[in-house]
């Protein structure tokens, strides 16, 4: 298998098999709360392929330069220093060049960086040792995932807004609901391809 | 000795990041209106949100945008040393046609 093949099915199992939202439960948050119209949880998920994918490539040499001075427990804080950055200047890029998405991200903004996706992606590309075309592989396809399940909750949050539900459901409960069901619906992708190596 | 490599590279990852972040402010600016920052300096930022906005800063938006006019909204907030603070300051500062930003109490 050519690296580039082996590279888009790596993005493609951790997008659609072990999805973070819906397998591991990373970032509900967001995902919850930015979910009830189309256009902030596309924006919300843009915000964090950017944070994810930068994040990434930025902490793996980083990893590396910690290895080389054998500080290597220092990880997990100077992860969250460079992802901090990043979404500060996510949040000054979306304010110049979007106002109204940055009013209708509000407070969620600034919470990416205590997204547990971003942090558990980068986390564990360091826990596993993942080669650096695999850990990019990994970020890309971990924050196009979210993307998708947020899209696609969104998508079914607006129309559930003119569904009859039953009185108690209305509003979150059913949105729960929902997403669990989703998590089911992804669990059948599990195997469609296992054993990628990069 | 780790200890000293730990700060360090620390050190130095702080002050890429924090320079990069410096320009980045500079180059992605958003011109607002002064006044708003000067409304928000007078609430009393506790950020509680029992106004209904998102923060003070939020509220003192909204005031100068005249989208809400009830400085009661903000529940802390006492009259000696927020709200008539602001009203005044609205007095002098109108806005650029001329016109007043309307707020009561």
């Amino acid at each position: 298998m050519s690296t580039f093949v082996a590279f888009i099915l790596a993005i493609a199992s951790s997008m659609l098999i072990d999805n973070v939202v819906l397998s591991r439960f990373y970032g509900i948050c967001p995902f919850l709360g930015v979910s009830k119209k189309v256009k902030s949880s596309l924006g919300m998920g843009l915000a964090v392929v950017f944070v994810i994918t930068i994040a990434t490539l930025i902490c793996w040499p980083l990893y590396r330069l910690l290895e080389l001075a054998h500080i290597e427990f220092m990880d997990t804080v100077a992860y969250i220093l460079v992802i901090a950055s990043l979404v500060q200047l996510v949040g000054l890029f979306i304010k110049k060049f979007s106002p109204s998405l940055y009013k209708s991200l509000g407070i969620y903004l600034p919470l990416i960086t205590t997204n547990c996706a971003v942090l558990g992606v980068v986390q564990s590309n360091t826990d596993q040792g993942l080669s650096f075309l695999n850990s990019l592989a990994n970020g890309l396809g971990t924050s196009i995932g979210f993307l998708l399940v947020i899209v696609i909750f969104s998508c079914i949050r607006v129309r559930l807004e003119s569904a009859n539900v039953p009185k108690a459901f209305k509003g979150l409960p059913i949105a729960l609901i929902i997403a669990a069901i989703m998590a089911i619906a992804f669990m059948g992708l599990q195997g469609l391809f296992t054993g990628i190596k990069l | 000795m780790e200890i000293l490599y730990a700060v360090l590279i620390l050190l130095g990852l702080g002050l890429i990041l924090g320079l990069g972040l410096a320009i980045a402010a500079k180059v992605l600016y958003v011109k607002e209106d002064e006044r708003i920052d000067e409304v928000a300096k007078k609430l009393p930022n506790y950020n509680c949100g029992s106004c209904g906005y998102a923060g003070c800063r939020s509220l003192a938006e909204a005031i100068i945008k005249g989208e809400e006019e009830n400085l009661r909204k903000c529940k802390p907030g006492k009259e000696d040393s927020n709200f008539k603070p602001i009203i005044e300051y609205l007095d002098q500062h109108p806005n650029e046609d001329g016109t007043k930003v309307k707020v009561h109490l």
